[in-house]
């Protein structure tokens, strides 16, 4: 199935069709929630929710565009959305079940080959660091940054899925890669991990 | 190239996005710089995560929840719409109509039980009109009356 015919079997609400396009873009989407959330849970969570909105919302689909863009956005959309219910959550979540989220966040990040816990104690707390240091970019920088990172994608793409110019694009991730240098080089001065 | 200055071009050392002529230097500076190399080392370690955290494992029953979310959430809906008049209306209307009865029954309770025209509302009837008379009396009289007597 190409995308025209996976598109065109979805709108008639052919099952197979919406198989065969979970799993030909479930990584993908994965991915790219987990390039905004750092956490594979969140990340699949709302990637189911991602493939229900485009199952449901199919009709809507502009033929001139590309099935990746339209996943790409609704996925981006839906993580900033997350992220920003889950600050509005901790709010009122106790200053005990805060700490104990960090901490599993901590435990789940990627032990990355590491053959001895000491390198993987410091892997884990090395991306908690570039994590917090990805979270705290202007929304636009941290997800023309993500997409650019995490997905390998070209400005041009990145473009399409943001709406805006390929130069914008190309400035976002310079400021992004600027203030993430400005944030390691202060973490390195104060001997952070 | 003085140190300030590699810090504000590491980044895009590392990423190979500067001009020959700028990666050559900041090379040059690293070699020197034990400072510098360091900071260089850390970086790139750091951003070493982005890669490893690429790609994910998805789970194999991906698919799976997706399809049982959406059942799941159909079925809600469906609920919703397809319950009977009485649920989603009647019900309510009748106990909005049971709450006013209890409040409308409440007040009934809580009032005092007078007996019509008892011989102590008449008293009391009589004796009002004379209290308000000396409530209404100016202040002003009342002195000028005592000073009258001295
Ligand atoms: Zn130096």
């Amino acid at each position: 199935m190409n995308e025209a015919e996976i598109i065109d079997k979805l709108q008639q609400g052919n099952e197979t069709a919406f198989r065969v396009l979970v799993e030909n873009y479930r990584n993908m989407v994965v991915n790219t929630c987990f390039g905004l959330l750092h956490n594979t849970e969140d990340a699949e969570d709302v990637a189911q929710d991602v493939f229900i909105e485009v199952f449901r919302s199919v009709d809507k689909f502009r033929a001139d565009s590309k099935i990746s863009t339209w996943l790409y956005r609704i996925a981006v959309n839906r993580s900033l959305n997350f992220i920003r219910d889950n600050k509005k959550r901790k709010w009122f979540q106790p200053f005990d079940d805060v700490v104990k989220s960090k901490k599993e966040k901590l435990n789940q990040l990627p032990s990355a080959h590491a053959e001895n816990p000491e390198s993987e104690l410091e892997n884990s707390q090395r991306a908690q660091m570039l994590h917090d240091a990805i979270d705290s970019l202007p929304e636009n920088q941290r997800v023309a940054f993500t997409l650019n990172k995490y997905e390998d994608m070209a400005y041009k793409d990145i473009s399409e899925v943001m709406n805006l110019s390929v130069s914008s694009v190309e400035s976002l991730i310079h400021r992004a890669k600027k203030n993430l240098q400005k944030k390691l080089y202060l973490c390195y001065k104060k001997k952070c991990i | 190239m003085k140190c300030k200055t590699l810090h504000k071009k590491l980044i895009f050392f590392l990423e190979g996005d500067l001009p020959d002529k700028e990666q050559k230097e900041v090379r040059e500076h690293l070699e020197h710089c034990a400072d510098c190399a360091a900071f260089a080392q850390e970086m790139k370690k750091t951003l070493g995560i982005l890669e490893l955290e690429k790609s994910p494992e998805v789970t194999p029953f991906f698919y799976t929840r997706v399809k049982a979310r959406l059942e799941n959430q159909e079925e809600k809906a469906e609920e919703r719409v397809g319950s009977p008049v009485w649920e989603r209306v009647l019900q309510p209307v009748l106990f909005s109509l049971l709450l006013l009865a209890g409040i409308y029954g409440g007040f009934k309770i809580g009032e005092p039980a007078v007996p019509e025209y008892s011989p102590a509302t008449y008293a009391k009837n009589e004796l009002i009109p004379f209290l308000n008379d000396m409530q209404t009396e100016p202040l002003e009289t009342f002195l000028m009356e005592q000073n009258n007597g001295n």
